[in-house]
């Protein structure tokens, strides 16, 4: 009996080139090596953002998506969640993160108290800042479309996995003249975001959203791996399609998974 | 303020008081525009006329109350398609706010024209299932495994359908109809996985991101929106003398209808961007 | 307590991350990995289902609060708290079947319970219209976004006309009944929309797939609320 699924090699042997390349980098950056990540204007804005939010006296809306913690896109916006909230800690500025899944309330609640503790700031922090609101996708966009008009945010956050309700979120946000920064890798949605907000973090900007403002060398350099691997993959879908045009189709099976 | 500008600046309500005005006429008196079929949605019908009594498709409803206008009608005419060929039909919900209802009200629409075809053998309604991506891949082990007893309290084991369908493998078709990411996952998991062919009917909004799936052979075919499921419609109608008196019938919503609506709001916002960009470009000559 | 806060879940974490990938590699002979995948796919259900309750009690908590201290709003959480509890309760009398609440779907004559009653003329309707203010919001924001900026905001105002008049029958109208627009738009969608599409969802998959490795390997550890300090 075999104990590897041999049909599946091929996805194997790239998993293992996708971890041990994003290892190496990890293990470069903590000796020290020296990381250039881009610069991701979405990101930069957050400071700007928050600052504004704070000279207005408004607080600062923060939406993490519709989706749970299974959902990758939560977990980057949760990263993304910390960074605001040690922000409106720093600044005393009123942050209300509205949940529709539960796993990410409770997340997202851990995430914001511990960040409040972190600046040092534990008295501002209550627990009325991340609310659950309701598991139905439509109501709870109504829900947060009513804070928007009533409270008039001067800043949105919608980072994280976003359905039909992106625009409809983004739309009213735009109304009440809010700064918008959004952020999903959902495609579909991002036309909505890139009409409607100031910023968006397309795709994989919003996975390296979380490495990049904790500018940890670890996860700075798991991005420096992840660009690796796509730039190979990148040429290896060039060569592919090069020798596809002259009848051989061998790389292209190569990739198949069973 | 001079009129370029207040064109630039216009108010949005205008804006959705024609939208409304656009949605409200054609529904209240119908135009009645042509129908012509695209390659995603023929092919769908092609696989399901290539398909006989002997034949299993799966249908999962994955959308909710909130897009049906859209998903209704690619879900009443795909089911309509192959209970008039006499396909076995399995029935799933797996969207957790009102996929269920969704099932039951497109099955009771639908069976009420054909009153020849029997519970538990020409069809099984399972109902909805928790779980999402987890329940579909164990439905791939066994489809008992993830439903015990079928809407009504039945033993999968006493259904007669049942008893020769185990999992995807006794399938010749699964249909999503989906709203969100569960019909993504047909594709990108089931299909990848399993190998079972997929059709997907989706919202207009989420078409785009199908056609990646659609060219690599991750689905059969597509049904993008009203539009599609109009197109769906009208190969039913030009192919089946009965479906034609179905469809003909005054007070049902049908997508061919649907069409005339969404034909005059196209419009209706192309008219808008065309303004804004005249107003816009005439800005900057003047600057 | 530092094991309990900081050790268990990361273990956990990457316990619950690496079992599907060694199950996918396995051969599906290798009974043990089966299980476990199995196992972890039917707990993640069952968590899922107990995590609403979290969520239903803080609901509970924070609208209570919020009516207790005339809080701006409250009225909205007082209709939030009777529809909650009003449903509950139909829905629970019904799956007990006491009194006229005989279930929670369709009775055998075809009939609709209570519950089923709420559900399809109450809930339904209001998801529907919430969804259908997305053809206002689209039409403004299009208004807005849609503007020959640049050459590269024109080529998108070109595709979007063409797109939006091909999946109508009056592009074909304007064009003496020729289907050439619906074509161009297969094509537009088959092509550029695909290819596009494709391009995005590479970068995306890699960049899910190294934060997964980040969640697994605990470098990434933000949504347990840990810093990376502890």
């Amino acid at each position: 009996m075999d104990l590897l699924n041999l049909t599946r090699a091929n996805a194997l042997l790239l998993f293992i080139l996708f971890c041990t390349t994003v290892l190496i980098f990890i293990g470069k950056a903590r000796r020290g090596g020296s990381l250039f990540i881009r610069r991701i204007a979405g990101l930069n804005a957050i400071d700007e953002a928050v600052g504004r939010a704070t000279e207005l006296g408004k607080k600062v809306l923060y939406v993490p998506g519709i989706m749970s913690l299974d959902e990758n896109q939560t977990i980057a916006s949760l990263a993304v969640l910390g960074h605001v909230a040690r922000m409106t800690a720093r600044y005393n500025t009123d942050l209300d993160v509205p949940n529709k899944d539960p796993l990410t309330f409770a997340a997202a609640r851990e995430t914001v108290k511990e960040a409040y503790l972190e600046e040092g700031r534990p008295d501002l922090y209550t627990e009325a800042m991340v609310h659950y609101v309701t598991y139905d996708q439509f109501a709870y966009t109504a829900s947060v479309s009513g804070i928007m008009v009533r409270e008039k945010p001067a800043a949105n956050f919608l980072i994280g996995s976003f359905y039909a309700e992106s625009l409809l979120l983004a739309e009213t946000g735009q109304t009440t003249k809010a700064i918008q920064i959004a952020g999903t890798a959902e495609i579909a949605q991002l036309p909505f975001f890139v009409c409607a907000c100031d910023y968006t973090l397309i795709g994989e900007e919003l996975y390296a959203a979380g490495a990049y403002l904790s500018r940890e060398p670890a996860q700075l350099g798991s991005i420096k791996g992840q660009d690796i691997t796509k730039a190979i993959v990148g040429l290896y879908i060039v060569i592919a399609t090069i020798l596809l045009l002259f009848g051989s189709s061998h790389m292209q099976d190569l990739l198949k998974i069973e | 303020m001079d009129w370029l500008t207040k064109l630039m600046s216009l108010d949005r309500r205008y804006i959705f008081l024609f939208v409304a005005i656009g949605t409200a006429l054609p529904i209240l008196f119908p135009i009645g525009f042509k129908v012509s079929i695209t390659p995603p949605v023929r092919n769908i019908y092609d696989k399901v006329e290539s398909l006989g009594p002997e034949d299993v498709v799966m249908f999962s409803f994955d959308y909710g109350p909130s897009t049906s206008p859209e998903n209704d009608p690619m879900a009443d005419a795909t089911l309509r398609h192959c209970l008039s060929r006499g396909i076995k039909v399995i029935v799933i919900a797996l969207y957790p706010v009102g996929g269920v209802t969704m099932a039951d009200q497109s099955l009771s629409r639908v069976l009420a024209d054909f009153p020849q075809v029997r519970r538990g053998i020409d069809y099984v309604h399972l109902g909805y299932k928790s779980g999402s991506q987890a329940t579909m891949k164990q439905m791939g082990e066994s489809m008992a495994a993830v439903f015990p007893t079928d809407r009504y309290g039945t033993p999968l084991e006493e259904i007669p359908l049942m008893k020769r369908v185990r999992n995807y493998d006794d399938m010749r078709l699964v249909v999503s109809f989906a709203t969100g990411i569960i019909g993504e996952w047909w594709a990108n998991l089931i299909n990848a996985q399993f190998h079972v062919p997929i059709a997907v009917g989706c919202t207009a909004v989420s078409a785009p991101k199908y056609y990646a799936y659609l060219n690599s052979g991750q689905m059969i075919g597509l049904l993008g929106g009203l539009k599609g499921a109009s197109e769906y419609e009208k190969l039913l109608i030009d192919h089946y003398p009965d479906a034609r008196a179905t469809y003909d019938r005054a007070g049902l919503y049908t997508a061919i209808k649907g069409m005339d609506a969404q034909t005059v709001i196209h419009t209706v916002i192309l008219v808008f961007i065309i303004l804004g960009n005249v107003a816009f470009l005439a800005g900057r000559g003047k600057r | 307590m530092r094991f309990l806060r900081l050790q268990m879940p990361l273990m956990l974490t990457a316990l619950a991350g690496l079992i599907p990938i060694v199950a996918f590699f396995m051969s599906p002979d290798v009974e043990w990995s089966q299980w476990l995948k199995d196992r972890l796919e039917r707990y993640m259900v069952i968590i899922a289902s107990f995590a609403i309750l979290l969520g239903v009690v803080n609901v509970v908590q924070s609208n209570v609060r919020k009516i207790e201290r005339r809080q701006k709003g409250w009225p909205y959480g007082a209709t939030l708290l009777f529809g909650m509890l009003a449903m509950a309760t139909i829905g629970i009398l019904g799956s007990f079947r006491v009194g006229p609440f005989q279930g929670i779907g369709y009775t055998p004559d075809g009939g609709r319970t209570p519950f089923q009653w709420g559900a399809e003329f109450v809930f339904s309707p209001l998801q529907a219209t919430m969804f259908a203010l997305l053809a206002f919001f689209m039409a403004s924001a299009a208004f807005r976004a849609f503007r020959a900026r640049n050459l590269e905001a024109t080529i998108l105002l070109v595709a979007a006309g063409v797109v939006m008049l091909g999946r109508i029958p009056f592009g074909e109208s304007i064009l003496g009944g020729r289907p050439y627009l619906a074509k161009f738009t297969e094509w537009l969608m088959d092509w550029p929309n695909a290819a596009a599409q494709r391009g995005i969802m590479i970068g995306a998959a890699l960049g899910a797939a190294s934060l997964s490795l980040r969640v697994i390997v605990g470098i990434e550890r933000s949504f347990l609320g840990l810093e990376k300090n502890e």
